[in-house]
């Protein structure tokens, strides 16, 4: 067998690995029955009933601000840090490298706890940050800031800096520059990160739980009670849901830019 | 690596120094503190300062010295160093599958999409697939081979652990495998390399920044898994991750918990030191 | 710049409506008609955020969402620390005059003497699920998962610190609250044997979903959660062992800072209603605090001695209670069981 095809054959491998959890649940979500993982036969009351949950509507539309938002945010900043921290040396460099990695090792209910603590405090003595979507934002960004930071950051080191230079002596304003030439090489970069910061925040529910208020509960906190509570075809519907939307759109996408 | 205006500093670094500053520093120096005392007698802090919750954590009592803790933490290193080989071996070529497809936007949409769907659902689809009368033993019998007993075991935690963590290698490795200068293998051949050491030679070191970036998100995060091996594990693998949360959670023994957290944050740090003083005449140790 | 700083500082700004009910609790254990019923009568905005645990809705409340909520939902073993550390208010028995509605024991709880800071939700007990298919012979003992004698096949015992220690302590005959090191001794050495015969720990749906699947046979679990599975497999059953088990009580509090008193209040006063706390139990297939909803219950869950034990099997029933400092001694014989 060629090299090529054994990379290949690893590749769909590995991709039936990632799915086979996706197929049962898919499966599940038909199931007739409410608790069990015995095949009881097929339904489809479980999206019946997820049409009239009101509340769950919620629930999602308050995951996606969250998840939209706060990737936005954390995907400039984390950028330009890592922009930063490759080109420049500067006091301090150090000490915020390892900054970066607290939210990477700290455990989630740790950070969870600590900003739940640092939100009171400020709402006693500030009187801001008053827990809500927006404190909800703030600590996925949080986390999801060293995240991007790293995956940028990887994609920069290695990349070959007379580019830059010679642009710079063609006369490219600094931000001309970065808009031009470093910007596209590292783009790769920014989208894997970005990807990989939304699809964080989507399945964050420890941080979320402690920093969310009345009103702000995401689909995973729902979902987290939910399971606890045994009720769990509806959110294997809600995950069937999701995976369907997302997949349509992304056929969509491609299409569109097949045909470009 | 120039020396900075202090404008282009404050435009690229500031914003992201100041936030991390004042939303993860602040509060770990909070969660540091609480590492000091003590359990209030309504499950809540109180003083005075103490090292009593390290002490503990050490096994360090009068009546002699009881590694309980130091396992587990073994334990868990073990969990994360098995977990991020398997995932280097399985997301390695991947990265190199993708990079190398035409559709290369859509198998890395393809890869992060399950993880969509929420962690603990996904969790407990392992679940159904391990269980005696689940997915993986219908499939067997159906082969007419033997049926396995893999729920709960140490081998579903670590399929488990493997199957989260895998998205956190590809996609930073894939940045970097992207990008990779092909031409050089053709060098390393044209010098008579063979494919092993021509690889080896001309791409592995390129693909190098995003594998180490990669191996810090799977590993790191990976020392502090705890509903994998609750769930898969029927509480039976007990990690230090399990032991942080039992003391937010049921045990309520926030001090005790702080000061588990920081002996797990102070080694990965001290580790991660170390490597970058080894690795920073090699250029690699940029990554830190 | 200056647009996405407005946006930010909106989304800070907690909306602040008239007519708002905050409820933080388990998901789905208010019928979502009780909720309407409620929101229609009483033209209010209804907010129903949810928690996996109760230490964690703890955790929260210690955190500073005491002036968030309006209801909150805790388990009784927290309910007199919640009123030590003044994060509930004491309650005004004038505006809840269906507190009469209450069977009489519920009205002088022992975690919550005279109801002075919660009211009754549901109720339920903690004991052993298992498979008559597969146990002919039933099951009436702890000593089915503690004595390798009484061995029937696989079984599961909940991931709970309390509960689980609690039914080892119980089986050896004492309190699930005791705090004798040797006695803690003995239940520890009692769940290390287990762990081995067994096949682990599960939450308690988990468990359940194992008994199910048929990989268990033998379950420690709630009795609601049991219930609520009959109509998938007639052939589990529920019993409360013969040594005794767990009572729990999930109750209704005011957090001492809440934004709407007037709503809740009368939002507690309307669950003690005989038809709505019939709704509320037919629903969630737990036992209901007011006896005055006898009527409307579903037969099956009236009838149920699982769901309403007979006062004998009453006697023998133990609340849980917050231990304090001694907690920590638990926590090390749990993180030993699970360790070894």
């Amino acid at each position: 067998m060629s090299g090529r095809r054994l990379l290949t054959l690893h590749g769909v491998l590995v991709l039936l690995f990632l799915y086979l959890p996706i197929a049962v649940i898919v499966v599940l979500s038909f199931n007739a029955s409410k608790y069990g993982v015995q095949w009881h036969g097929f339904t489809l009351k479980w999206y019946a009933a997820l049409l009239g949950h009101a509340r769950i509507h919620g629930y999602v539309t308050n995951s996606l601000i969250i998840a939209t938002s706060s990737t936005l945010i954390a995907t400039v900043l984390g950028t330009l840090l890592a922009l930063g921290i490759h080109r420049y040396r500067f006091f301090g460099r150090g000490g915020l490298l390892f900054l970066l990695y607290v939210p990477v090792v700290i455990p989630d209910i740790v950070m969870g706890v600590s900003l739940l603590l640092f939100f009171a405090w400020a709402q006693n003595y500030l009187r801001a940050l008053h827990l809500g979507l927006g404190t909800v934002i703030v600590a996925h960004v949080t986390f999801q800031i060293a995240y991007v930071t790293l995956v940028v950051k990887s994609r920069l080191a290695g990349l070959d800096p007379s580019l830059e230079e010679a642009a710079a002596d063609l006369g490219a304003t600094s931000w001309r520059r970065f808009w031009k030439v470093t910007f596209p090489l590292v783009w790769p970069g920014i989208a894997a990160a970005a990807l990989l910061a939304f699809t964080l925040s989507l399945d964050d529910f420890v941080i979320t739980f402690f920093t969310a208020g009345p009103g702000s509960t995401t689909l995973p906190i729902y979902i987290y009670s939910s399971v606890k509570r045994g009720v769990t075809p509806e959110v294997h519907a809600v995950s069937t849901l999701m995976i369907l939307v997302t997949t349509m759109a992304l056929l969509g996408v491609q299409r569109a830019s097949n045909r470009r | 690596m120039n020396r900075p205006s202090w404008r282009r500093l404050l435009a690229t670094v500031a914003p992201g120094a100041f936030w991390l500053v004042v939303f993860s520093l602040l509060p770990t120096l909070l969660i540091l503190y609480a590492s000091f005392l003590q359990r209030g007698p309504h499950g809540w802090l109180s003083g005075p300062l103490t090292l009593v919750n390290y002490a503990r954590f050490f096994g360090i009592s009068s009546s002699g010295f009881d590694p309980l803790y130091l396992n587990i933490l073994g334990r868990s290193f073990l969990l994360g160093i098995v977990t991020t080989v398997a995932v280097v071996l399985l997301g390695y070529p991947f990265a190199f599958f993708i990079a190398r497809s035409r559709h290369k936007n859509l198998l890395l949409l393809l890869v992060v999409l399950p993880f969509w769907t929420n962690f603990l659902i996904r969790v407990y689809a392992w679940i159904v697939i391990f269980q005696r009368r689940g997915v993986l033993n219908a499939l067997l019998t159906y082969l007419h081979l033997p049926t396995l007993h893999l729920y709960p075991s140490w081998t579903a935690v670590y399929v488990g652990t493997i199957y989260t963590y895998l998205p956190f290698l590809i996609l930073p490795l894939y940045a970097s495998v992207e990008k990779v200068d092909w031409t050089l293998l053709e060098a390393a051949y044209d010098l008579g390399a063979g494919r092993v050491r021509g690889f080896w030679h001309a791409i592995f070191p390129q693909t190098l920044p995003g594998l180490v970036a990669g191996v810090l998100l799977v590993f790191i995060p990976a020392l502090g898994t705890f509903v994998i091996s609750d769930l898969l594990g029927a509480g039976k693998a007990i990690l230090i991750g399990n032991v942080i949360q039992q003391q937010f959670g049921g045990s309520r023994d926030w001090a005790f918990g702080s000061a588990a957290a920081f002996v797990l944050m102070a080694l990965v740090l001290l580790g991660l030191w170390l490597y970058a003083r080894r690795a920073g005449e090699s250029g690699m140790g940029e990554l830190l | 710049m200056k647009k996405t700083l407005l946006a930010l500082l909106l989304l800070l700004t907690p909306v602040l409506a008239r007519g708002e009910l905050r409820i933080f609790n388990w998901s789905d254990y208010v019928p979502e008609e009780v909720l309407q019923e409620f929101s229609k009568r009483y033209d209010v905005r209804i907010i129903y955020d949810t928690f996996e645990s109760p230490e964690a809705m703890m955790a929260k409340l210690q955190g500073g969402a005491v002036r968030d909520y309006d209801i909150i939902v805790p388990p009784d073993y927290y309910v007199a620390e919640l009123a030590r550390s003044g994060l509930i208010t004491k309650l005004d028995h004038g505006r809840l005059p269906n507190l009469k509605n209450l069977y009489p024991e519920f009205q002088d709880p022992a975690y919550d003497p005279h109801d002075a800071y919660s009211v009754p939700y549901q109720w339920g007990t903690t004991g052993i699920a298992y498979r008559k298919s597969d146990v002919p012979g039933g099951v009436d003992s702890w000593a089915v998962f503690f004595d390798p004698k009484a061995y029937v096949g696989p079984f599961l015992l909940l991931d709970e610190m309390r509960e689980t220690i609690g039914a080892a302590l119980k089986y050896l005959g004492y309190s699930l609250n005791d705090t004798n090191p040797d006695h803690l001794e003995e239940a520890k050495q009692l769940l290390i044997s287990a762990k081995k015969r067994g096949m682990g720990f599960a939450d308690s749906v988990g468990a359940r979903s194992r008994l199910l699947a048929g990989d268990a046979v033998v379950v420690h679990n709630y009795s609601g959660d049991i219930f609520a599975i009959k109509d998938e497999d007639p052939s589990i059953t529920y019993v409360i062992p013969k040594e005794g088990g767990t009572i729990w009580v999930d109750a209704l509090a005011i957090p001492a800072q809440a934004p709407d008193l007037e709503n809740a209040y009368a939002f507690i006063n309307f669950l003690l209603e005989p038809k709505v706390a019939a709704a509320v139990s037919n629903y969630n297939r737990y036992a209901s605090p007011v006896k005055a909803a006898e009527p409307y219950l579903d037969r099956d869950l009236l009838f149920n001695p699982a769901v309403y034990p007979t006062p004998e099997v009453r006697a023998k029933l133990e609340f849980i209670h917050d231990l304090g400092p001694a907690t920590q001694l638990y926590d090390r014989i749990w993180t030993e069981v699970k360790a070894r």
